[in-house]
């Protein structure tokens, strides 16, 4: 019972806290007194849950509590980012959100945008690869391009659902070649692991989703990277070039993925959040463990992550509307 | 209840009709002539097929005799139908409660609510409830850390 | 070479720590399968966070382990309670509880038991001597391929439906109709959701199983409840008499069942629950005695009993080799092969073959290990089911509440749950089968999803459906077998079988 005592007191010392600004600075020297609840838009076992988990089992060593991972997967990520936007903004609902979150609403599947959260920080981004069938006869990027523009709508690509990122990483790259979205059809999947299979038996041209989803396919000689569209190549696949190398064409994209919280957390506990996740992002256990599994490390605090998603939130909506995808809600 | 064929044909209509009506508003896929409306629009069709086949036979049947519907048996006796409805008001006390009661109480409640409605003897009633409670928050909130609401338990526990 | 790395797997399994696991994750495995509510997709999903600090060979066992069992298990309550404990078990379950009525459960429990364990073992041997062919015959399957298997599962509702095929297909159109809630699978567009977020998630397969079986049985078994109720239960005795009679008369339907479960479950997406409505209904087909099916038959459960197991283990091949899930359970397990630095691939043989065969050693030892726990666990189900009715079923609700609730993190899935359990509830009292909707709501999404991609790859010709090879002949054989049942149900037809 006298953990009874204990807890209760932290936390009517918390509802105290929270009531009264003076006592803000309280809040984060106390926080966290109880388990963290992490949601993950996306389901168990997929690259996002496997990034929130590293991330919250490093957290739970700094803040000394139990960091629970809650997937709420469906509805192409509505459910999840809407599960995060609507929590108390109380700290002990965070989240991981995705690229998603700067496209969804432009297709009408939800009011959510970047502005229904207090960004934590960015932790990761992953740039999408052209890939094709090892039995492809299109040995580089160059003659691929060279075949889209040859047969514009004879080629098919897929990666994930309709209007979802690889979709949109496509769309912009036939844009910057100066060729419109009809140029290769977009076959609709149910994820990067679908399209790669469908890719090695044939059934479609090119996979745009990221080289670590692709990782397994490359490994087994079923399937070809001919580039990223990145600035810079990524270590782990240091023979695949990037647009810019292959033809020319300057054009980068990327999934992202950062923690954030509901609107309105108080500033002290988003600044303790974003001090910790730093830490994290720079340890040793986080960094190799994304080696591992190809994914690339990014940061930006608070702020810079406030940004860097308006930027994308922009550039989306006019990539979306570009590719007849957008739909008023 | 148990319907004449007639009435489950008909609603099995009704319900394809709604979905029709449904798909009207779905938008076209770009550039493709199968979107979002053609396989419900299929259903719905079969559906409704299926359904006018049954009301022809649930209409001969009925010519015959067999009335529109019938209350079977078990619902003849008002306690059958507590202890159902009792089983459905539990499951909604947990969609409307779990979050903000908590596991835990919810399912003292709940547990008690039941045991007792089924006459089982009051001490084994709340011993059962009791183990019930904690262990399966223990085994699955603690051990399994599935994320099954707290509620009145933050200020208790 | 070959031989110093047997070795080094043999020392990584054969630890105190390692075995403890297996035997803690069997029993957490047969507890989790044999209740109502709770599945072997669940408990995958519940020992992730547990496996996440463990090394690489105890946290794949244990998954290895609790799947396994869980997936024979999901069988007890199917016999017992009509309430199959997994999906993998709603194919026969009827099946087993009319055999259990006919005072034949030791038979159908020792049955369920022996093709489990020898099913899973056949599975085990595929997985190690013939993953790299099959994940290559795997692998030239696309849309068009899985479309006609879709169509192929589809018509297996036509064999389960018993005595109005009416009825039956309107259960079927219902659950396929169930399955297109939510975002559609080619456009994106959000069907009959309502502006509501959460059923944007659609009608989530699991915990709309726990309400048609568990919640609707329950609200039968309240219904039905007179007084104190106590449970008319057969006698338990030696549950392997008579196993051997019924594999030696049925040994061709082991074999076959087994077979579709390795087939069915190295093809991406399908697994065990599929692997197993189609080898009850390939039994059914081709029995010399169908009309014994659906009144307590041990035929087509020997079948399907041995396909669910045999498949969990092969669909690890395209899980393993190409990094491709084969069903829910592996869809996780290859989160935790990365997470543990076994990067799924060829290369997975060549970079780490001791933890490979590891896995494979655990997977044996699972199986045998399923005999005696398996025993167990029917003895002590026996004692828990005793346990008045009064008692146990209260529970079994809360079992299917949280069952419910972490499938979705949410109370969604306890709505989704309740609602689908009333329908099922009703669909029954008015004569509805209820197979046929789980099969719809299955198989609706695979079946529409690939239609449309196909058509869109093929610029809308039909043709492109037949141009493969695996696809023509799967294409041909399905429409050859509507015609033939077609044909049969015409009113021409003398021979109009009772049960269609």
């Amino acid at each position: 019972m006298t953990d009874f005592t204990r807890r209760h007191l932290m936390v009517t010392a918390a509802g105290v806290g929270l009531a009264s600004q003076l006592a803000a600075p309280a809040i984060a020297q106390t926080f966290p007194v109880r388990p963290i609840t992490l949601v993950v838009p996306w389901g168990a076992g997929g690259g996002t849950d496997a990034t929130a988990r590293i991330v919250g089992s490093l957290m739970e060593k700094e803040f000394g509590q139990p960091v629970n991972v809650v997937n709420r997967t469906g509805g192409s990520g509505v459910v999840g980012h809407s599960a995060i936007a609507t929590g108390a903004a109380d700290g002990y609902t965070i989240g991981m959100i995705t690229v998603e979150i700067t496209m969804m609403h432009w297709q009408g599947l939800t009011q959510l945008n970047p502005d229904s959260y207090t960004p934590l920080a960015l932790m990761n981004e992953d740039p999408p690869g052209v890939q094709v069938s090892a039995s492809s006869p299109y040995k580089d990027l160059k003659a691929l391009a060279d075949a889209i523009k040859a047969n514009p709508g004879r080629l098919k690509a897929s990666g994930t659902g309709q209007g979802g990122i690889w979709h949109l990483a496509l769309v912009g790259w036939l844009g910057a070649m100066g060729l419109p979205a009809s140029a290769v059809p977009w076959v609709p999947s149910n994820g990067a692991a679908p399209a790669m299979q469908d890719l090695a038996a044939g059934g479609i041209d090119i996979v745009t989703c990221s080289v670590p989803e692709a990782k397994a396919m490359l490994d087994a000689g079923r399937a070809k990277s001919l580039a990223i569209m990145a600035a810079a190549r990524n270590p782990q696949f240091a023979d695949v070039p990037t647009l810019k190398e292959a033809i020319g064409v300057d054009y980068t994209v990327g999934a992202w993925r950062g923690i954030a919280a509901p609107k309105n957390l108080p500033a002290p506990i988003a600044e303790r959040y974003t001090s910790v996740l730093k830490k994290i992002n720079e340890s040793k256990e986080f960094r190799d463990f994304m080696a591992a599994r190809g994914f690339g490390v990014k940061w930006a605090d608070a702020a810079g992550f406030a940004k860097f998603m308006a930027d994308g939130n922009a550039s989306m909506g006019v990539a979306m509307k570009a590719a007849g995808l957008a739909r008023s809600a | 209840m148990r319907f004449n064929d007639l009435v489950s044909g008909a609603i099995l209509i009704v319900v394809a009709v709604i979905v029709i009506i449904l798909t009207l508003r779905f938008p076209e896929f770009p550039g493709q002539n199968y979107g979002p409306a053609v396989f419900p629009r299929l259903l719905a069709g079969l559906l409704i097929l299926c359904g006018l086949v049954m009301v022809i036979r649930g209409f001969t049947a009925w010519r015959a005799g067999e009335p529109l519907a019938v209350v079977p048996s078990w619902a003849r006796d008002p306690a059958n139908i507590v202890s159902a409805l009792l089983v459905i008001l539990a499951a909604l006390a947990y969609i409307f409660l779990l979050d903000t009661v908590g596991f835990v109480p919810l399912t003292l409640v709940v547990l008690l609510v039941l045991f007792l409605w089924f006459k089982v003897r009051v001490p084994v009633a709340v011993v059962t409830a009791l183990v019930a409670a904690f262990g399966i928050n223990w085994f699955f909130a603690s051990m399994m850390r599935v994320p099954l609401p707290r509620g009145l338990m933050d200020w208790i526990l | 070479m070959t031989v110093d790395i047997l070795l080094q797997a043999f020392a990584l399994v054969f630890r105190w720590d390692v075995i403890l696991i297996i035997i803690a994750s069997g029993l957490f495995g047969m507890f989790v399968g044999a209740m109502p509510g709770l599945t072997a997709t669940m408990a995958t999903a519940l020992l992730i966070p547990v496996t996440f600090f463990m090394d690489p060979v105890p946290a794949l066992g244990a998954i290895v382990t609790a799947t396994a069992m869980a997936i024979f298990a999901g069988d007890i309550p199917a016999a017992m309670l009509r309430m199959p404990g997994t999906p993998a078990s709603a194919a026969y379950t009827d099946e087993s509880y009319l055999m259990g009525r006919k005072g034949q459960l030791d038979l159908n429990l020792g049955t369920n038991l022996v093709t489990s364990v020898l099913g899973g073992l056949i599975g085990v041997a595929i997985l190690v001597l013939a993953a790299p062919a099959l994940a290559e015959f795997a692998l030239a399957f696309s849309s068009f391929e899985y479309f006609w298997l879709a169509a192929l599962g589809l018509t297996c509702a036509v064999f389960l439906a018993t005595n109005d095929p009416l009825k039956g297909f309107a259960s079927l159109f219902l659950g396929l109709g169930l399955g297109t809630i939510g975002i559609d699978p080619a456009a994106g567009f959000p069907r009959f959701t309502f502006g509501t977020v959460e059923l944007m998630q659609g009608v989530s397969f699991i915990p709309a199983m726990i309400g048609m079986f568990a919640i609707s049985e329950l609200l039968r078994g309240v219904t039905s409840m007179q007084g104190s109720g106590e449970v008319v239960l057969q006698q338990v005795g030696n549950v392997f008499k008579g196993v051997g009679g019924v594999l030696r008369r049925y040994w061709v339907n082991f074999l076959r069942g087994s077979g579709i479960g390795v087939v069915i479950g190295a093809l991406p997406g399908a697994g065990a629950d599929i692997a197993a409505w189609v080898s009850y209904a390939v039994s059914k087909r081709f029995s010399k005695e169908p009309q014994k099916f659906g009144t307590g038959h041990v035929e087509g459960i020997v079948d399907a009993g041995a396909a669910n197991n045999s498949a969990i283990a092969a669909a690890w091949i395209p899980a393993l080799v190409f990094g491709i899930p084969g069903d829910s359970i592996t869809a996780i397990v290859i989160g935790v092969l990365y997470m543990k630095g076994m990067n799924p691939g060829p290369t997975v043989f060549l970079q780490n073959p001791q933890l490979i065969y590891a896995v494979f050693m655990i997977f044996v030892l699972a199986n045998l290990l399923m005999l005696p726990l398996g025993w167990a666990i029917i003895k002590s189900a026996k004692q828990v089911l005793r346990v008045p009715k009064n008692i146990l079923l209260p529970m079994i609700l809360i079992f299917c509440v949280v069952g419910s609730y972490a499938m979705t993190n949410s109370v969604y899935g306890i709505i989704i749950m309740l609602v689908l359990g009333i329908f099922a509830f009703m669909l029954e009292e008015n004569g509805f089968p209820i197979a046929p909707v789980i099969l719809g709501l299955v198989l609706g999404e695979m079946f529409e999803q690939n239609f449309i991609t196909s058509m869109i790859k093929s610029d809308g010709s039909f043709l492109a459906f037949f141009a493969r090879p695996i696809a023509g002949i799967l294409g041909v054989a399905t429409i050859a077998i509507w015609l033939i049942m077609l044909w049969r149900m015409g009113p021409w037809s003398k021979a109009r079988p009772a049960a269609v």
